[in-house]
């Protein structure tokens, strides 16, 4: 039976329960959504101050403007027209220099939210469970767009709330920098809704999601760079032209975001009437059908599952360093308008702001590329869970290949993520510094053994006590606590000592220290040797 | 030593509960054996500690004479394992698993690869996600029978399949067994068994309960008689071995122990027979005479206890 032909004559009856699945889904999602919305706008109420210090009078901000004004630096920034403002207002040079990164970090924010809300959870069964409801055939796409809506609402008012102190007398500015973000979330998570309804599969849905907003970039990009209409056609590009902050500030680019969210949200609509549940419009493409050469061994296999997932993580923390490295030229002599919270957070110990910038974000990059190889962990586990390591399990494979192969795939996710948010934040942070951009590779490569320390230990803790997720991100959870708190909270120092980061020199705020890096070397060896021994020991626990 | 598997009292916990309870097994070498039991009676958990997935609390279990939860990678050179709820990966095509397992066990043979999906009528281009049940239990068999080794785990492999599916893999089967593979066959499927297996094991609560060729536990079975009658006759509700008479006019209908049949027969002869049907148990009755109390509990009539 097609969809479409039991949709005659049912009206409201296809949204029926969306109201309660709302509530099940924000519940479900919190985490994300708490974690996204609050990475983003509070990057974004901390870099504030920086560039509000740095760029003071006007006479800095028009010599940043010259150094602004070329095809290049457009491309990665924004419209001239912001560059024309600078004289007048720091809130045109932020959002001139923010708008593009935090609204791409927005977008993936909300690509990953619609799909997980959509055809991930039809691949996990979840939802033909709810389906089997009294849910409508629709609610659960109008559910997941409420949600998506609810949120970008939030995100956009967060963000005016973080720039609103920026500029005095520019409230206006503010309100449309905080909505330009709401409008990014609704566009990117109505055109999501619409690839997930064409494409075979979550992570085809995925894909398509953050090719647009590859494209986006892209049209962005070449738009801007050349001061030609291929601007306009980026749905990134629609925030940028409101020129906010701009005498020549205009609202209505953003009424053209929203509408093509309306219209892509009713495709979408009229779309999930027209395909069966678990399948796309656009059938399944046959695959290979047999495997590759080097598709021969346990840990090829564990290798091939997991690629996807560091690359992800690779892509996020290139961008992420990128992004944060875009305003590190321009950390130096601001540290007096910091508020005090502020301040001890970035404070890393003498050196010059810039430096202490650097280490921060090369800490906040070294735990963010763990989480990374965690959840590579987290894969082994799910892979004894869904049942799908037995078939491996019941091969000629020894325990240290499966689910061994797991700690080798986490630690090579872990190291090239680090490596590449490194890299990022080098290129776009050390302005063609030569000795910078070193420095802050240095700086991210140091932070291997203690990310390597994380990433074991969460191995250990799967290896011997695979139920207690909880224990594999405790070391992490910590670290994590006293990078942010630490001195905030005047936290003792052997609570501190704890978190694996700490025992890091914060380098290129602080000096070199190797001793401690061997230390953790070891540490991380140890615990390498203990989660294998843990792998021999325990039964599988397949469903 | 020709037992391919053998357990003395294997025991096996998982917290305060005791899935295994001092089972006994044993599968000699080029017999095809079935293992019988419903869902939670301990058939999985069997096969895992014999796997070496699991680790037995007590008791001895032995593969190949070896210890298989020291040897496990070793062992598993010589066996296929076909679980029956087969999960694939969602982003492998079924011919990438199936090639994927036969090179972790040494090589493909193509042609016998090939062979298979086209008996099992698997398409092997699409993607572990796509695959219904039925075809991802094929994919897990594919893989087992295109395997050269000696042993063949089975659990339960037919769930899912079709009945023309069910014939393919019947032959596939006898085919192993042909060419001196040992098959041990967990299943709940009574018909397959009985068309299957020379030998069966019957497992309850972690027990196995009792164990022989389906030959013999019929022999110790009880038979159903039918029989029209010339004239009445009496005194069979008195003889031992008579079981669940009921008598209406010239018919009767009865079960019979194998060892009061000459009895039985010898009082019909005297009163006359026209017309008798004698038949041996089926497996499914053997098996529910172990479950009757179950079914009991359940409050299901001993339908086939007769």
């Amino acid at each position: 039976m097609t969809a479409a032909a039991a949709e005659v004559g049912d009206g409201l009856g296809t949204l029926a329960g969306t109201g309660k699945l709302l509530r099940f889904q924000a519940r479900r999602t919190r985490v994300h959504l708490t974690a996204w919305t609050l990475g983003i706008a509070g990057g974004t109420w901390l870099i504030t101050p920086v560039l509000a210090d740095q760029y003071a009078t006007p006479e800095s901000r028009v010599a940043l403007g010259a150094t602004m004004n070329t095809p290049a630096m457009r491309s990665m920034t924004g419209p001239a027209e912001y560059v024309a403002a600078y004289a007048d207002s720091i809130g045109a040079l932020f959002a001139n220099r923010m708008l593009l990164w935090t609204g791409a970090m927005t977008a993936v924010m909300f690509v990953l939210l619609v799909v997980r809300l959509t055809r991930a959870d039809e691949e996990t069964s979840r939802s033909e469970v709810l389906r089997s409801n009294p849910v409508g055939r629709r609610a659960d796409l109008a559910a997941a767009l409420a949600l998506s809506a609810a949120a970008a609402t939030v995100l956009g008012a967060l963000m005016a709330l973080a720039v609103l102190g920026l500029e005095d007398g520019a409230a206006g500015g503010a309100v449309l920098f905080g909505l330009a973000h709401t409008a990014i979330g609704l566009v990117f998570a109505a055109l999501t809704a619409v690839a997930a309804q064409v494409s075979d599969s979550a992570s085809t849905a995925t894909g398509y999601g953050l090719g647009l907003l590859g494209w986006s970039f892209l049209t962005a990009g070449v738009g801007n760079a050349q001061e030609n209409a291929a601007v306009w056609l980026s749905p990134l590009g629609w925030s940028q032209l409101t020129f906010m902050y701009t005498s020549e500030e205009r609202w209505w680019p953003l009424a053209l975001t929203l509408a093509v969210a309306v219209a892509a949200s009713s495709l979408a609509f009229a779309l999930v009437s027209r395909r069966d549940f678990g399948q796309g419009l656009v059938a399944a493409r046959a695959g290979r059908p047999g495997a590759a050469a080097g598709l021969r061994s346990a840990h090829a296999l564990t290798f091939r599952l997991t690629r996807g997932l560091m690359w992800t993580g690779a892509a996020t923390l290139l961008l992420l360093g990128a992004a944060y490295g875009s305003v590190l030229g321009s950390a130096d002599e601001f540290a007096d308008s910091l508020s005090e919270a502020q301040r001890a957070m970035l404070d890393r110990g003498g050196s010059t702001m810039a430096y202490s910038f650097a280490a921060t974000f090369i800490a906040i990059n070294a735990v963010v590329a763990a989480l990374f190889g965690i959840l590579v962990i987290g894969r082994g586990r799910k892979e004894e869970t869904v049942g799908r390591g037995e078939l491996i399990a019941a091969s000629p494979v020894a325990r240290s290949a499966w689910p061994g192969s797991y700690l080798p795939a986490a630690l090579f996710a872990a190291t090239v993520t680090n490596l590449l948010g490194g890299l990022g934040l080098a290129a776009t942070g050390s302005g063609g510094d030569g000795g910078l951009f070193g420095k802050v590779l240095l700086g991210t490569a140091i932070q291997l053994p203690a990310v390597w320390t994380l990433v074991a230990f969460a191995f250990a803790a799967f290896a011997w006590l695979p139920r207690a997720g909880w224990l594999r991100w405790l070391l992490w959870v910590w670290s994590l606590l006293v990078i942010y708190f630490g001195n905030m909270l005047d936290m003792p120092e052997w609570l501190q000592d704890a978190s694996p980061f700490h025992h890091v020199a914060a380098y290129p705020a602080q000096d070199l220290e190797w001793a401690p890096l061997g230390v953790l070397a070891l540490l991380a060896a140890a615990l390498v040797w203990l989660g294998y021994a843990g792998a021999r020991r325990r039964d599988l626990h397949f469903s | 030593m020709n037992a391919v598997i053998r357990t003395e009292e294997l025991v096996k916990r998982f917290g305060h509960v005791t899935a295994l309870d001092h089972l006994n097994l044993e599968v000699a070498q080029g017999e095809t054996h079935g293992f019988l039991g419903p869902n939670g009676a301990g058939k999985s958990t069997t096969i895992r500690v014999l796997l070496g997935m699991l680790r037995s609390d007590g008791g001895r279990a032995e593969l190949f004479g070896a210890d298989p939860w020291k040897d496990a990678a070793e062992l598993h050179r010589r066996l296929a394992y076909v679980p029956g709820d087969v999960a694939l990966w969602p982003g492998l095509t079924g011919g990438e698993t199936i090639d994927l397992l036969g090179r972790l066990r040494g090589g493909v043979d193509r042609a016998r690869r090939d062979e298979l999906l086209e008996r099992f009528d698997l398409d092997p281009r699409k993607k572990g996600r796509s695959y219904s049940k039925g075809n991802r239990q094929k994919v897990a068999l594919v893989a087992a029978f295109a395997a050269d080794v000696d042993l063949l785990l089975l659990d339960e492999p037919t769930s899912g399949l079709d009945p023309l599916m069910g014939a393919v893999f019947n032959e596939c089967v006898k085919e192993a067994a042909a060419q001196g593979r040992t098959v041990l066959l967990s299943s709940h499927i009574m018909s397959e068994v009985e068309a299957l297996c020379e030998r069966v094991s019957i497992i309850r609560k972690g027990v196995v309960v009792e164990t022989g060729s389906l030959a013999e536990m019929r022999h110790f079975s009880r038979s159903r008689l039918r029989a029209t009658l010339k004239h009445p006759v009496h005194g069979l509700a008195d003889t031992d071995g008579v079981h669940d008479l009921v008598v209406d006019g010239l018919e009767i209908d009865c079960s019979v122990d194998a060892a009061a049949l000459d009895d039985v027969l010898a009082r019909l002869a005297a009163a006359g027979v026209a017309a008798l049907t004698c038949e041996p148990p089926s497996l499914e009755q053997i098996f529910m005479r172990f479950y009757g109390d179950e079914l009991a509990a359940h409050g299901v009539r001993e339908g086939n206890g007769r």
